[in-house]
């Protein structure tokens, strides 16, 4: 049992790791850092000029959505390539054909996305906060820490959705750039999601991240616990049906590719 | 000679428009990122208060940023795409030159993303009644036909730039973005600090822009216009040079190395 277990965690790591290597590993640091901040540090100032222009009286709202939006590109942007990029370069036939079990193999993706997510976001709130002369005087750190490691876990389930789809489909990363693009209007990352129409708002509660960045913004302004347990809850659950809904497509395309014995053509 | 060129023309941006037509990727560029962009700005504005939003930097910029998204990617990828099948080489040894080739290509993404534009216009008078009455129509007409050259020789120096370096690949997200915003696709240049405007001066897209923004506010063709016309032409032709100066760079180097997919 315990030499079990040790498997499923040896073979989530190695997964984990090489994944993540295979995406990254060739680029330099440089090709990295513009790959990871150049289009949502650039959006970011293009928004908050924007916002400036209409008159919008809060810029600190769009600077800070943006930034809480970062690790989209690792949970997300990344997670979604990593799967889809199986069928690409042909490794798909292999993994299928492996005798590994199934969740290890597919959770490992995400885990080292979510780390990278994490720093990135960690990283870049102090620089735009020192930048953009933020007074976070009263910021709660554990819970902000607590609220910042969520987003960068709960970006992953439309992560392993689209990854899934982009084994579907070859035009998969067309759907995943429209849906990452279209997060910047409905979780709250430009504008307050109770400015919002109606529809957009129902449509923002059912996504991953909404409750996570409400509550991340209240963390940043001195609330504490009891103020935002209902919301980090409600991003904890939303994630998990996400990324229950990304595994379970997952398996259903296995069986699917299995029973018509073509791997890497559906 | 005048035959070949305008056939190897017509040949040439038939098969770009194919490719731009049968890539969804085209869809993302042309119409949902500037459409997703334009939403946010609209929103912004009715959470800051105001009834209606500025059509023509709300609305009509979206359109301009369609253009430079689909230029800016098409024009660096079809080239990138070039070195990895190994086409980049074969472009290279025929009889065309390259930036010939790359002038066809950059000329058909351009008038592609055009497309951009004329959606924008379409959502602006069909969904926001925004009305052409009052305009100065002449010059809108050639300051739109001088953003599209500027777009053109920036395209074709980009595409020049790429085949020069692989690592130029890298630049592609610090391209998209800085210059929309930079040269205020979006929003008024004013509103940006004044060293961002400087730097925005050498981009002959931001003078074709403020050209027809000045026209479509019916603003009449004075000496400001032309200025504004003059400088974009001037900073076109700049750029067209440089990539005339890439373009024999990449030549010599495949003629000392014998090799173009390497560099």
């Amino acid at each position: 049992m315990i030499k079990r277990i040790l498997h499923y965690f040896r073979l989530y790591f190695y997964q984990a790791w090489f994944s993540y290597r295979s995406l990254f590993s060739w680029s330099t640091p440089f090709t990295y850092l513009t790959s990871k901040i150049g289009f949502p540090f650039f959006s970011m100032l293009f928004f908050v000029f924007m916002g400036k222009f209409v008159g919008f009286s809060d810029p600190m709202f769009i600077v800070v959505g943006n930034i809480l939006m970062m690790p989209v590109t690792n949970g997300l942007y990344g997670l979604s390539m990593t799967i889809g990029n199986e069928r690409q370069f042909g490794a798909m036939s292999y993994l299928l054909g492996s005798p590994a079990p199934r969740a290890p193999l597919f959770t490992g993706r995400a885990f080292f996305h979510i780390l990278d997510g994490f720093i990135t976001i960690v990283v870049a709130l102090p620089i735009a906060m020192l930048l953009f002369k933020i007074d976070f005087s009263g910021i709660n750190f554990m819970l902000l820490i607590c609220c910042l490691a969520l987003l960068a876990i709960t970006t992953t389930g439309l992560g392993f959705i689209m990854g899934t789809i982009s084994l579907l489909s070859r035009d998969g990363w067309m759907l995943t750039t429209t849906l990452g693009q279209l997060l910047y209007i409905l979780i709250g990352v430009n504008i307050p999601i109770d400015k919002l129409p109606p529809t957009l708002q129902t449509i923002s509660a059912y996504l991953p991240m909404t409750r996570g960045m409400q509550a991340t913004r209240l963390a940043l302004f001195g609330a504490g616990w009891e103020n935002v347990a209902g919301l980090l809850l409600g991003e904890l659950l939303v994630a998990v049906v996400y990324i229950i809904v990304g595994y379970t497509l997952f398996m259903y395309v296995e069986r699917a590719s299995m029973s018509t014995g073509s791997l890497d053509s559906i | 000679m005048i035959n070949h060129f305008f056939r190897l023309g017509f040949v040439q941006m038939g098969v770009q428009l194919r490719m731009r037509v049968l890539n969804l990727w085209s869809l993302v560029l042309f119409f949902t990122q500037p459409a997703i962009f334009s939403t946010v700005g609209i929103l912004l504005s009715r959470a800051a208060g105001n009834a209606n939003p500025d059509l023509i930097y709300t609305v009509l910029g979206a359109g301009i940023m369609g253009m430079w998204s689909g230029l800016v990617f098409t024009s660096t990828y079809d080239i990138r795409a070039d070195r990895a099948t190994a086409t980049l080489e074969l472009i290279v040894g025929s009889p065309t030159p390259l930036r010939r080739v790359v002038g066809f290509r950059s000329l058909m993404n351009i008038l592609a993303g055009s497309s951009s534009m004329i959606a924008a216009s379409a959502v602006a008078v069909l969904l926001f009644n925004y009305s052409f009455v009052g305009i100065n129509v002449l010059g809108a007409v050639i300051s739109f036909l001088l953003l599209l050259i500027g777009l053109w020789c920036m395209g074709v120096f980009l595409a020049n730039l790429f085949a020069w370096s692989r690592l130029s690949g890298t630049f592609v997200d610090l391209l998209e973005m800085p210059i929309a915003l930079l040269c205020g696709f979006m929003f008024p240049i004013s509103v940006l600090p004044l060293w961002m405007q400087k730097i925005s001066a050498v981009f002959p897209i931001r003078w074709g822009l403020e050209g027809l923004r000045d026209s479509l506010q019916g603003g009449m063709i004075d000496s400001a216009l032309t200025t504004k016309w003059l400088i974009s032409l001037g900073i076109s032709l700049v750029f067209y040079l440089l990539s005339r100066w890439f373009d024999n760079k990449v030549h010599d180097h495949i003629r000392v190395t014998g090799e173009l997919n390497s560099i």
